[in-house]
């Protein structure tokens, strides 16, 4: 049960590297940002606060307080914040990999990738209409589209080439031996 | 050959004015600097940009990382995308680092390398009008600094005035410091609504631009007069083509027979209806003229319909739009090339049809009379 950490922290993001019993853990941590939750739990009470005025004042209802509701859910949506504590990488020589995504609220979602159906990590420039960042993501056998290792999080391309790096070394190792 | 090839050293006007234009250099800003020669590179005669900027280097040559922005790029064909294209590969070649930002056609959006390691980025915002973005004021300011930064570039290059994606970029460009360098590769009118809107723009845009690039001196006239900025600033580069592309037939044609090559865009600024008024006259004047008539447009009805009235089926052939790859197999099945524009800052078709060894008639327009 050896347990080896190197980290490495760019703004909110921090990688960390553990091997254990013989996979290896790849985690990307983000730090919760406290305005987000103040934020969030202000769409909530505005919603709450709609709700409950169009129910109670029932002989001065008019168009405006009926679309307030709808409205106010809107914001409350755009607000919410389900803040992801960490996203991991988990490899396991010449099985699978897995990917996890922890929420603060202790959710965890899972999802595995069996070694026979990775082709390629690969390392993307995305451009978007107001900003270009870098993503990894998977070519998968028999699928037109890649997958995103990391679905929530943008972390900045220096903490994504060790585990590009990782990955790449365990695709070439997995397609060496006959899996 | 009568345009020398890219690799020989080659002197550039330093002032426009001074060339004369009988060596119708390469399309990239020269300055001959007699400075040490730099071991890694093997030649350090050329900077990229002016005198006043390249003080500070020191008699070095220094690398730079330019940014060309414009909303014309390839896959989309014509002069000015060419002119980017082939310009940045003499760049690369020189040393330099160089990235074009354009808008996204149809499917193809984000970022692609092309030959040489050009990175083009190809930005999702939606064309509105003639292959122009939308001409949102700070709304591309974005991802135009996200990429001035993550691509370290010094060096903004903006090409054609009718580009929105040019304008924006520069003045975002010039208001967080970097260099910038405009070339106008066209002639506008100062008439119509669509002059006087552009020219306003362009007077903005421009106050403050570090140099400009004209393609012939008509070209500098014009551009001086509507946008306002010191004729100091602007320099005179001539268009070149590439002589490896364009080289004469082995065979002599014979000359029972004179064919008239005319390769163009029927439309109107390109003098399709002078086409359809002087090639029955010629036709009736000289019996042994055959004309060949390439390319695609809105008059290409009329020319079709004076070849019936006046039964020239035969003596006129229409191929209809021409590849650019089959321009050059063309030319070289004529004697004489026909230019037949309106107006014109710098002709291309004209050097191509030369360095294919073909005799070129012309109208006397624009900067038509500097390359002779």
């Amino acid at each position: 049960m050896k347990q080896k950490s190197q980290g490495i922290s760019s703004g909110i993001y921090r990688y960390t590297h553990r091997c254990e019993s013989g996979v290896n853990i790849h985690d990307i941590f983000v730090e919760r940002s406290a305005f987000r939750v103040l934020f969030s739990y202000v769409g909530a009470t505005c919603l709450l606060a709609n709700v409950c005025r169009t129910l109670l004042s029932k002989e001065s209802l008019c168009l405006g307080s009926f679309w307030s509701v709808p409205f106010s859910a809107i914001i409350s949506k755009c607000l919410q914040y389900n803040p992801v504590k960490k996203e991991s990488l988990v490899i396991m020589p010449a099985f699978g990999i897995q990917l996890e995504q922890h929420f603060w609220s202790g959710r965890v979602d899972r999802k595995f990738v069996p070694i026979s159906k990775i082709l390629q990590p690969v390392l993307n420039e995305c451009v978007t209409p107001v900003t270009c960042y870098w993503s990894l993501a998977l070519l998968l056998r028999d699928e037109d589209e890649t997958m995103l290792v990391f679905q929530n999080l943008h972390p900045p391309v220096k903490l994504l080439l060790p585990i590009w790096k990782a990955l790449c070394a365990f695709t070439n190792t997995g397609s060496i031996s006959p899996s | 050959p009568l345009i020398p090839r890219p690799e020989q050293p080659i002197q550039a006007p330093l002032r426009s004015g001074d060339g004369d234009g009988d060596v119708p250099a390469v399309t990239f800003l020269l300055l001959r600097r007699p400075r040490s020669t730099n071991a890694r590179t093997g030649s350090s005669y050329f900077s990229y940009v002016t005198s006043p900027i390249s003080h500070a280097m020191d008699g070095q040559s220094r690398k730079h990382r330019i940014l060309m922005v414009s909303d014309f790029f390839f896959p989309n064909f014509g002069g000015v995308e060419s002119h980017i294209y082939y310009l940045s590969q003499c760049l690369l070649k020189l040393g330099h680092k160089v990235v074009v930002m354009t808008h996204a056609y149809g499917k193809r959006s984000g970022v692609r390398y092309v030959t040489g390691g050009l990175k083009v980025y190809y930005v999702p915002w939606r064309p509105f009008l003639m292959q122009n973005t939308l001409p949102t004021l700070f709304m591309t300011f974005p991802i135009i600094r996200t990429i001035l930064i993550r691509e370290r570039i010094s060096v903004v290059h903006g090409h054609q005035a009718f580009s929105t994606l040019c304008h924006e970029a520069l003045m975002h460009a010039r208001t967080m410091g970097y260099k910038v360098v405009f070339t106008d590769h066209s002639l506008y009118g100062f008439a119509d609504v669509g002059s006087i809107h552009m020219n306003k723009v362009l007077q903005f845009t421009l106050a403050d631009i570090d140099q400009a690039i004209c393609v012939s001196h008509t070209s500098k006239e014009n551009t001086v007069l509507r946008s306002g900025i010191s004729p100091d600033k602007v320099f005179m580069v001539p268009n070149a083509v590439d002589t490896a592309m364009f080289t004469p037939s082995s065979n002599r044609l014979s000359c029972d027979e004179i064919i008239i090559v005319v390769i163009s865009r029927l439309v109107y600024r390109k003098g399709a209806d002078l086409l359809v008024e002087v090639i029955p006259e010629v036709c009736r004047l000289f019996p042994k003229v055959r004309f060949i008539v390439g390319g695609d447009g809105p008059k290409r009805v009329r020319l079709e319909e004076m070849r019936e009235k006046f039964s020239l089926q035969d003596r006129v052939e229409m191929l209809g739009a021409v590849p650019h790859a089959q321009v050059r197999s063309v030319l070289i099945s004529g004697h004489i090339f026909l230019n037949s524009s309106l107006t014109e800052a710098f002709c291309i078709a004209i050097l191509e049809a030369a360095s294919c060894g073909l005799l070129t008639v012309s109208t006397r327009v624009g900067g038509v009379p500097e390359m002779t």
